[in-house]
């Protein structure tokens, strides 16, 4: 073949973005589409847990053989993202001890470390913990941040020369005979990265091989093709507090079931989860109940919780999947497995494999087994690297640094910024320009927010998951406008309105789920804010009805002697009169 | 040696008048409390920023939100150089506590990040540290000065030397060092007597107040150090006005309160000081004694810091058994009744500036000085203003807070000089010299003008 051969993969996920650079790195031509912002789908709505395998060491060790194994690797390659926090099974009075011993031996014969803790021990090591716990399991689970993860992936694909394209929905596969030859595309905005009001198109790309790797979509791209891929996708919900009051994941060491989880997560706690079946992984209600179970049984674990502040809650779409043959019918038997699925072998239509089912953990083994499928089909003889190769941000780099005298940041702001940028901490935060602090909450400089403007377009929410500017306590009450303005220069007045209101709804939506307590505080401040200052309740720039008469407010003082008309209206008035 | 003898052999009739000087203790515990929790209540509105004094004349001052919510947040448990250096910038004055809507735990978020800046990023070998040291343990210094009085009050303000400390140890020499009082309050209360002593003119004046002779009113004089080293007639006044009301007071052993402590990260210099103070004073209240304090920083520290950073036994009882001197006679006494029919004569006819401590301040006691002195014909009481004085304590007498401190007592010092008369008035002692200081008025303690009013 003359040159490399190209293959298109669907879906900016961590599977996607994990294949895109396993191939680009053995020198394949590789274009990656996405339909929203990467990790769009699933792996952005996840409660960002490093699995040591524990959680699989009873019912699925296989998959918790091969979490302890990508476990580690993270730990090296993408060190950047992951937080080795530690993590414990703890069981309570009332769960089995039969249980407690199988996790144990479960863990032992699959290789995760585990050592058993006294309840003293584990309260001594999270003092928040039930005082009537009995003991625990200690694990090496950990946090990882997955929009870091899938950024520093597509980076890295992208100097390895592939092509990543967001918000771009396949809507067609190009069919000739039995082989898919290519994608037709719709761009939102034109090609490259994502600038809103640009005009958007369709294109055609031709592809030597294409890669579904849609997770819960993935039954609608097999269908464009005439095959089924029976993806089982199953919500569960996420319950984020404000801060953490566990630094160590916390598991409940029972069998199978809801709400059993406390994931350590950047400032935040990320409480998990519930297990249901939906029908379509785009529209599935999103119930208080969930919201209220696993803040409930959570707190039998930790008793804090059922006081402390939620700042938000997200549902996750799970693209778990079966062999049709199995029938299971409680979606927590679906095992946790990845499945590849060659069409041809399978459907006898060549030229695209669908990779279904697995687990966020083992999105780089999946990825390599994939990627060794596909160098297969054109005999391409090249080893797979990214197990050894450090993601973009994890070279060699230290998180203690003198935040003052390098970047003339605050100690804690400095911290946070060089975790989340890594090695690529100084190409960022050394800057002559002045750079102050855009959100309070998360401490991100107005560098880092450039830094990420330059990386994605004016898409706000891209900038978001890569410097988690806006997902703090105030979930952007007081610094989305900021985070807008720094749009400015580069981008027009409307682009930047239009990224800013996408922005606001996003961090409503998740808020919906937390309007309580504090967090209704909160949000009745910002309303109050964004409304009095930023003509949220009811710009009347955008209302229907007679123009605004801007001559009704007041313009300062007018150059004539004239006494001021008594009928001025500082708010412009309801009818502009 | 008398320290060591146990809460249940201690005999308040025999107060512990001697001292020692307390060994330093380099290896500090770290402070451990994890205030994450405490950001919850936050909703960031910037209220606490907008009374700051510090973040007002200085622009490199985070202020209060960052060093207290922000700042726990982002912070993980166990970090090591996490907390910013900026903590050492607040003046540990407490507003932002008041002007919280939301019940943010601010100042003990700012005194436990500051310790464990001290404890943990801080040199201690630095000359900061040891200034500071010696600084927040300015009971010691005074316990050396008051052997030998007029000797360290010539010295303490002798040219040259306070050249060489502002160039060795960052103390600025623009200020002048308090005088050491030749007998010291405690010194002056065993040659009077003692608690037997206060007994009896207790038991005297019950009877001429037509009240039960063995009536149950005693309370435990929390005089801290400067009522004693410095200013022993604010201390002596106490004595009087409370023995007039028919208390009989006792002095108990007490050292330093730790606001100064606090004020600069040493929290284990403040738990050593406060485990003899509670102990003491647990002791007393478990017998019905109430704590008083005449200095506002004292009382706030036994109400409301103790209780929110210590764990030791009996301090939840202490704290809420302490009052400040005039409030306490404000609840359980006739006081405006007495001042209406009172007559003051001599030097203290006159108008007062009062200035309110913010520590007063965040006990509600801002205004109880200019409310209760309105009874009497022949004074004038005069608030200066919600303006803080600058010098918080240490915070003023550091080399490089000192323009800070002034800037920010500024207002204050106008509304001084707007008042009649060359008489200040104030609660608190350090208050008082800033005030003496920026204006050159003499400052008295409204227990002075209550004594001057019903007991002269």
């Amino acid at each position: 073949m003359a040159s490399a051969p190209h293959v298109v993969i669907i879906g900016g996920g961590s599977t996607g973005a994990g294949i895109a650079r396993d191939l680009s790195m053995r020198g394949l031509d590789v274009t990656l589409l996405e339909q929203g912002n990467l990790t769009h789908g699933t792996t952005g709505r996840m409660h960002g847990l490093l699995h040591s395998g524990g959680r699989y060491a009873v019912s699925d060790q296989k998959s918790a053989a091969e979490c302890i194994e990508e476990n580690r690797v993270l730990r090296r390659i993408a060190s950047h993202c992951v937080e080795m926090t530690g993590g414990l099974f703890v069981k309570r009075p009332e769960d089995s001890e039969e249980y407690f011993e199988e996790k144990l031996r479960g863990c032992e014969a699959c290789g995760i470390p585990a050592e058993v803790v006294s309840g003293s021990e584990a309260r001594a090591m999270e003092p928040h913990l039930a005082e009537d716990i009995d003991k625990a399991i200690s694990v090496p689970d950990g946090a990882v941040d997955p929009f870091r993860l899938v950024v520093a992936n597509a980076a890295s694909a992208s100097e390895h020369g592939a092509r990543i394209e967001t918000h771009s929905t396949v809507t067609d596969l190009l069919v000739d005979g039995d082989e898919v030859v290519g994608v037709e595309v719709d761009h939102a905005s034109g090609a490259g990265r994502h600038v809103h009001g640009v005009e958007g198109g369709t294109e055609e790309i031709r592809a030597d091989y294409v890669v579904n790797a849609t997770g819960a979509w993935a039954g609608r791209i097999g269908e464009m093709a005439g095959v089924d891929v029976e993806v089982r996708p199953s919500k569960g919900v996420m319950t984020i507090m404000n801060t953490r009051q566990v630094d160590t994941v916390i598991n409940r060491c029972r069998p199978k079931g809801d709400a059993d989880i406390v994931v350590p997560h950047e400032t935040t706690a990320i409480l998990g989860t519930t297990d249901e079946e939906v029908e379509d992984p785009e529209d599935y209600p999103e119930e208080e109940w969930e919201v209220d179970l696993v803040i409930d049984t959570l707190s039998e674990l930790v008793p804090m919780l059922a006081d402390a502040r939620t700042i938000r809650s997200f549902w996750g779409v799970r693209p778990l999947y079966e062999p049709p043959d199995v029938g299971s019918t409680d979606p927590t038997d679906i095992t946790r497995d990845y499945f590849l699925l060659d069409h041809e072998e399978r459907d006898d239509l060549r030229g695209m494999t669908s990779i279904v089912g697995g687990k966020f953990t083992t999105y780089r083994m999946m990825g390599e087994e994939i990627s060794d499928h596909v160098c297969d089909q054109f005999g391409v003889d090249a080893d797979c690297r990214t197990a050894e190769v450090p993601l973009p941000g994890s070279e060699d780099f230290s998180v203690l640094r003198d935040y003052m005298d390098e970047f003339g940041l605050r100690s804690p702001v400095g911290r946070r910024s060089v975790e989340r940028l890594g090695s690529r901490a100084d190409e960022v935060l050394k800057t002559t320009d002045p750079n102050p602090v855009v959100c309070t909450c998360e401490g991100v400089t107005r560098a880092e927010v450039q830094d990420a403007i330059e990386g994605s377009g004016s898409n706000l929410n891209a900038v978001r998951i890569r410097t988690r500017a806006s997902m703090g306590n105030c979930q952007g009450g007081f610094c989305c406008h900021r985070l807008a303005s720094e749009l400015h220069g580069e981008y027009d007045e409307a682009t930047t309105r239009a990224a800013w209101n996408e922005l606001l709804e996003e961090r409503w939506k998740g808020q919906r789920h937390a309007l309580w307590g504090e967090q209704l505080s909160q949000a009745m401040l910002n309303y109050a804010l964004h409304a009095t200052t930023q003509n949220r309740d009811h710009d009347p720039a955008e209302r229907d009805g007679p123009p605004v008469d801007f001559g009704a407010f007041d313009d300062g003082a007018t150059p004539t002697d004239d006494p001021p008309t008594r009928d001025a209206v500082a708010d412009g008035g309801r009818d502009g009169d | 040696m008398s320290d060591t003898h146990s809460p249940n052999d201690f005999d308040p009739a025999e107060p512990n008048t001697s001292e020692e000087y307390d060994p330093v203790d380099v290896a500090a515990d770290s402070a451990d409390a994890d205030l994450r929790p405490g950001a919850d209540s936050c909703y960031k509105c910037s209220t606490c920023d907008t009374t700051c004094p510090v973040a007002e004349v200085d622009d490199d001052f985070p202020g209060p939100k960052f060093q207290g919510p922000e700042q726990w947040r982002l912070k993980r448990r166990e970090d090591e150089q996490t907390i910013d250096d900026s903590v050492m910038s607040c003046s540990n004055c407490m507003r932002c506590d008041g002007a919280c809507p939301s019940g943010v735990p601010l100042s003990e978020m700012h005194n436990t990040a500051r310790g464990e800046y001290v404890d943990e990023q801080m040199s201690k070998t630095s000359v900061e540290y040891w200034r500071n040291r010696i600084l927040a343990n300015y009971r010691t210094s005074a316990w050396l000065a008051s052997k030998v009085p007029r000797l360290a009050s010539f010295a303490m303000n002798f040219g040259p030397a306070r050249w060489a400390m502002e160039k060795t140890l960052g103390v600025t020499s623009e200020r002048d060092f308090p005088e050491f009082a030749t007998e010291t309050f405690r010194e002056w209360w065993e040659r009077r007597g003692a608690a037997a002593e206060s007994r009896r003119r207790a038991r005297e004046a019950r009877s001429r107040l037509d009240e039960p002779v063995d009536g149950d009113k005693k309370v435990a004089y929390f005089h801290g150090c400067y009522s004693n080293y410095n200013t022993p007639e604010v201390g002596k006044a106490m004595v009087r006005v409370y023995e007039h009301f028919g208390y009989e007071v006792v002095v108990p052993e007490q050292r330093c309160s730790g606001t100064p402590m606090f004020a600069n990260g040493m929290v284990d210099d403040a738990r050593r000081h406060a485990e003899v103070n509670v102990s003491s004073m647990a002791d007393l209240v478990d017998r019905g004694y109430d704590a008083i304090a005449s200095c506002t920083s004292c009382s706030m520290a036994l109400r409301q810091e103790y209780p929110e950073l210590f764990d030791i036994e009996g301090i939840d009882d202490v704290a809420a058994r302490t009052f400040e001197s005039v409030e306490y006679l404000r609840i359980h006494e006739d006081l405006r009744g007495e001042l209406a029919a009172a007559d003051i004569e001599g030097d203290l006819a006159e108008e007062f500036a009062y200035h309110a401590p913010c520590h007063a301040r965040n006990q509600g006691l801002e205004r109880q000085a200019v409310e209760l002195f309105g009874e009497l014909d022949e004074v004038t009481v005069t608030d200066v203003g919600d303006s803080c004085s600058g010098i918080s304590g240490t915070y003023g007498w550091k080399a490089e807070k000192y323009d800070t401190s002034m800037e920010i007592g500024d207002e204050m010092f106008d509304h001084m000089e707007a008042t009649e008369g060359e008489t200040g008035m104030t609660e608190c002692p350090t208050c008082a010299m800033q005030m003496e200081h920026g204006t050159g008025y003499e400052i008295r303690h409204p227990l002075e003008l209550l004594e001057a009013a019903l007991v002269a």
